[in-house]
């Protein structure tokens, strides 16, 4: 972990709206995130949680500080990162193996050779026979499995997912997040993952950080959870190490979702 | 009837003899002098001259002429719109410099044009080709504008973070998203087409099927003149399911609304 492969630095993002009013979503955002590490940022809804990842995403601009990629200043689109959405990004007229294969095909890549790579995967996240369906004709969560792919088959450094599973249900998500531990097992890259799931966060990742209330949030707790790996997802909410984690960025959490309650009521 | 025979005779029975019902009725108001055959002409006697047209092999060189004005505006016009659509839709500026006068351009009753175009083009099939243009322009521009601005923000940006270019964002989110709105707008686009030259044709040519119905009026055939729009008719039809299959081809990711609508019913 002494390798830094996110770091950022004094990072705030400010928005101007329609009727010219300045609105800060983040401020004062430092945050080294080690390499290999699986790292999950928690917050009430409306933190600028996802704010934090696009910045690192480099898809927008900090309007202060800065973001180093493995020690380089992040300029335009960080391509050391993938991305998953919250929301469906696969193309809807690309068939499902024509999705997995965009980012080797985007790269230039040989495209038989990137055929046969994008058929592994599809095969490796459980779509098997469904290489040549569209988008449309799939469930929530096999058009995940297809996203998962997507942004895992151009062996990313990094990957950043903004509730990748916030639509689906309780059962699906256990078992996508089961895929999500595999694959990043097996490669090794970072992870930042923003969810406002804490009993997610702490289950998924080596380090959880809690962001306060927005607007203007900051960075108000940062926890290590060196809960053994590999992790059985089913049963470790009741193992009784989980729960002090749980109650101890809960009680940090708890008052910023009270916050964000309160500013939205007067609001 | 029974709500049991109304299900079991499939629609196109109940649509045939609709259209059958009408012809005879025409058919026969003409024949007992109910309606005056000079002003309404015949079924039989319209269906004879086309097939007339035909067998004599007279109709064949309007068609092609015809047809060649409808292609060459409409290729030209969907081109036109769907580069104008993309530029200005990726330019905001551009698009906001322009706005007023695609308003007014898109304004005038393309009609009036048709002389000025004869003026400056001659009789020939550029004055036909020019007016169709005018029209196909800005139904496919519209659309394409509006296409492209529509595109999901989420998918632009899942393809800006796999590696796409600025080119490589065009070719594989703007345009196939763009598709669908393009799609509609070449139905509409197509049959404009066609009646727009033939508007050309009718106001001043020397051929074409407009032409051809120009002269029949001229001399008071209504005969001609039906026969004359029935071909017209049956072509725009052809084109369209032509266009139909293409665009079930290209747009083959899209979930088939016939197909669940034949499920649930």
């Amino acid at each position: 972990m002494s390798i830094v492969s996110v770091k950022l630095t004094n990072l705030a993002r400010r928005f101007v709206s329609p009727k010219g009013n300045r609105y800060t979503a983040v401020q004062n955002i430092s945050l080294d995130v080690g390499k290999g590490s699986f790292v999950s940022i928690v917050g009430p809804s409306g933190c600028g949680k996802s704010t934090i990842l696009n910045m690192t995403a480099g898809l927008m601009e900090p309007s202060e500080g800065t973001i180093h990629v493995f020690g380089e200043r992040l300029k335009g689109i960080n391509r050391r990162a993938s991305y998953m959405f919250q929301q469906d990004a696969l193309l809807p007229w690309k068939t499902v193996v024509g999705n997995i294969e965009l980012g080797l095909h985007l790269r230039g890549k040989d495209a038989k050779e990137s055929r046969e790579l994008a058929l592994q995967w599809v095969d490796r996240v459980g779509l098997k026979g469904f290489a040549d369906s569209y988008p449309y004709q799939l469930s929530g969560g096999m058009r995940k499995r297809a996203a998962m792919a997507q942004a895992w088959i151009v062996k990313p450094d990094i990957v950043l997912m903004d509730e990748p599973f916030g639509a689906l249900d309780v059962h699906t998500r256990l078992r996508m997040e089961g895929e999500i531990l595999r694959l990043w097992a097996e490669s090794g890259e970072t992870v930042m993952f923003v969810t406002h799931d804490l009993e997610e966060a702490i289950a998924l990742s080596d380090e959880v950080v809690v962001l306060s209330a927005g607007p203007g949030s900051t960075i108000v707790g940062q926890y290590g959870v060196d809960l053994p790996r590999p992790r059985n997802l089913i049963d470790i909410k009741t193992e009784p190490r989980f729960g002090e984690f749980y109650r101890a960025i809960w009680s940090d959490l708890r008052k910023e979702v009270l916050k964000s309650y309160e500013r939205s009521d007067e609001a | 009837m029974s709500e049991a025979t109304k299900r079991s005779v499939p629609m196109l029975v109940w649509q045939v003899l609709l259209g059958a019902g009408l012809l005879s009725l025409w058919q026969v108001g003409v024949t007992y002098r109910w309606m005056d055959k000079f002003f309404f002409s015949r079924p039989s006697d319209v269906a004879e001259r086309v097939w007339k047209m035909f067998a004599t092999g007279s109709v064949w060189a309007h068609l092609a002429t015809t047809m060649t004005e409808a292609a060459l505006s409409f290729g030209i016009g969907v081109f036109a719109g769907v580069v104008f659509g993309f530029l200005l839709a990726r330019n905001r500026w551009l698009a906001a410099l322009l706005d007023p006068y695609i308003r007014i351009a898109n304004a005038l009753p393309r009609v009036v044009l048709a002389p000025i175009f004869l003026l400056w083009f001659g009789l020939g099939i550029w004055s036909k080709v020019a007016l169709g243009v005018t029209v196909v322009f800005f139904i496919v521009f519209f659309n394409t504008y509006q296409g492209v601005r529509e595109v999901d923000p989420v998918q632009l940006d899942n393809a800006r973070m796999l590696g796409a270019s600025e080119r490589q964002l065009i070719r594989h989110v703007l345009i196939p998203s763009a598709l669908t709105w393009i799609f509609s707008s070449l139905h509409i686009s197509i049959g404009f087409a066609i009646i727009a030259v033939v508007v050309g044709e009718y106001l001043g040519a020397s051929r074409g099927i407009g032409y051809t119905i120009a002269q029949a009026e001229g001399v008071f055939d209504t005969t001609g003149v039906f026969a004359g729009m029935t071909i017209l008719a049956a072509v725009v039809l052809l084109v369209g399911a032509g266009v139909d299959r293409l665009e079930r081809w290209l747009l083959r990711w899209k979930p088939n609304r016939d197909t669940s609508a034949r499920q649930v019913g």
